[in-house]
């Protein structure tokens, strides 16, 4: 233990790196997989194939396959961006698939009668998906989001392959200099079961406050 | 019936594009990993060693103590070893026949088993770079071979038999750099480092300003180099050497600016073993085979001769 309180700072600014790839990328995914979802549902068909394809392609490739492409792959192809932001962005994309699968729930909890009486009322679809869809689908999957949300966390340990400082890579470091791979990987992981619970927590607290009575 | 013809096609498009990039994924990494080692040497390496391994020295029955750690490995018939199998001339696997694994520090292992057992039987547990203190601690491995530098705080967790090589860092920079001609030009630069190498603490202590990228493997180092994502690349001086051999795109320069001691990691506190592994590293460097190991290995991109073994328990830790 002793082992990382020695090295307390640089382990705070990586938990802070941490902390914001997974804000950044977490609602980046949020917003992205919620229009991957409309996509999925609207009725013009090479949209619903569009997104088919997108969730099918990104919930089958490994995410370190999808990061060493983007950070070795892309610069050949003429695109390079510094590290964080690259594995911001793969995080978002990758993430965003399992969002638009969990979105795409909530969206089946709506009963078809709604949207059958929102036609009726003279609503033309941007007003249905924004007023009617959207508003209950995402009410409805406020856990299996907070999971996923959980998921973008430890995935963001991934970043530390390709250089990214995060908490993993940084406790890396404190290992190599004190040689106790034990209690500091074991340090480390209670920090991310920590964060696990805040959001595990705060989703359920959000779940409560929004749930819809029916 | 529409419904069922989308869902069908579907799939295979997805399987498809996963299908392209996992071949790109494979061809990037096939690529940059060849860059390694050169495939004639290997098999001069394999048909060199065979003679040596035959004449290598065993242990007097009396030199394996009852109920020691010698003992607990003869009586188990194999010698377990923690060591890489992606280090260039070190501890390299053939990728086209898993069973070969080659290099120095492999090479040695092969003897320390010979040494015990008779036959260079060992059994590779990788990867073991972040947690040889535990594997050694909890004996999931009997010897750890894998460019371990001694230093004081390792050697409160565990017992280094040796040094038996001494290497140093080095920078490489790409080809086309004429600004960076060694350490004391990184100020301020961006530099590569492996994770979980000596590169990592060392370039901060020669040089504060700089900033410290790491990345997982050596050919991810090489690659991002070249890509331009730092601006100079460093790591032991006999890994560069590999490197730019093969690829053209990178040189270094200057000339090593630290001395890294490389000893054999021990369980901590066996003092029967270590007192056995350090007579056998001394056996191995008198009779020749330590030398003959090296040229067949690390000699191969090197132009000078084999050096001399730095002296058993030099360094502080051993």
């Amino acid at each position: 233990m002793q082992a990382l309180l020695d090295n307390l700072d640089p382990l705070l600014r990586a938990l802070g790196t941490t902390v914001t790839i997974t804000l950044v990328a977490g609602v980046a995914a949020l917003v992205l997989g919620t229009l991957v979802t409309i996509a999925r549902v609207s009725p013009v068909p090479v949209l619903r194939g569009a997104a088919f394809c997108y969730v099918q392609f990104f919930v089958n490739v490994p995410l370190l396959a999808l990061l060493l492409l983007a950070v070795f792959a892309l610069p050949d192809a003429g695109l390079i961006m510094p590290l964080t932001t690259t594995a911001v962005v793969v995080l978002a994309v990758y993430e965003a698939a399992y969002v638009a699968e969990a979105v795409r729930s909530g969206v089946n909890t709506i009963p078809p009668g709604q949207l059958e009486a929102a036609r009726a009322l003279g609503l033309r679809l941007p007003q249905i998906l924004r007023l009617v869809v959207v508003p209950q689908a995402l009410r409805a999957v406020v856990q299996p989001l907070g999971n996923v949300m959980i998921a973008l966390v430890m995935n963001s340990a991934l970043a530390a392959t390709v250089g990214v400082v995060e908490l993993t890579s940084a406790v890396n470091k404190v290992n190599l200099v004190e040689a106790q791979p034990i209690p500091i990987f074991a340090g480390a992981g209670l920090v991310y079961m920590a964060i696990a619970l805040a959001i595990g927590l705060a989703a359920g607290r959000i779940e409560k406050k929004v749930a819809i009575a029916r | 019936m529409r419904s069922m013809l989308t869902r069908r096609r579907t799939p295979v498009l997805a399987a498809l594009l996963t299908a392209v990039a996992l071949t790109t994924a494979a061809c990037s990494d096939g690529g940059s990993s060849d860059t390694g080692v050169p495939p004639a040497d290997d098999t001069a390496a394999a048909s060199g060693l065979e003679a040596v391994f035959a004449d290598a020295p065993v242990a007097d029955e009396a030199d394996i103590l009852p109920d020691s750690t010698m003992a607990a490995i003869k009586e188990r018939g194999v010698l377990r070893v923690g060591a890489a199998l992606d280090a260039p001339l070190l501890s390299q696997q053939d990728p086209s026949n898993p069973d070969e694994v080659s290099g120095f520090d492999i090479d040695l292992a092969k003897l320390l088993a010979i040494y015990i057992l008779g036959e260079p039987s060992i059994e590779i547990v990788p990867p073991a770079s972040e947690t040889r203190e535990a594997l050694l601690a909890n004996g999931t491995v009997d010897v750890v071979f894998n460019t371990y530098t001694i230093t004081e705080e390792r050697a409160e967790q565990i017992s280094f038999a040796g040094p038996y090589f001494t290497s140093g860092l080095a920078v490489a920079v790409t080809a086309d750099n004429d600004d960076i001609s060694g350490i004391e030009d990184l100020g301020g630069k961006n530099v590569i480092v492996g994770a979980n190498t000596p590169a990592v603490t060392a370039v901060p202590e020669e040089q504060p300003t700089a900033e410290v990228t790491s990345f997982a493997t050596d050919p991810q180092a090489v690659q991002a180099l070249v890509q331009g994502r730092g601006d100079a690349y460093v790591q032991d001086y006999i890994l560069l050497a590999t490197n730019a051999a093969s690829n053209p795109d990178i040189k270094i320069v200057g000339d090593p600016f630290t001395a890294e001691p490389y000893g054999i990691g021990l369980k901590h506190d066996d003092a029967d073993f270590k007192q056995f592994v350090n007579t056998w590293l001394e056996t191995i460097q008198d009779e020749g085979q330590w030398a003959a190991v090296w040229e067949e290995t690390l000699g191969t991109v090197s132009d000078s001769g084999a050096p001399t073994p730095p002296e058993i328990g030099s360094v502080p830790g051993s």
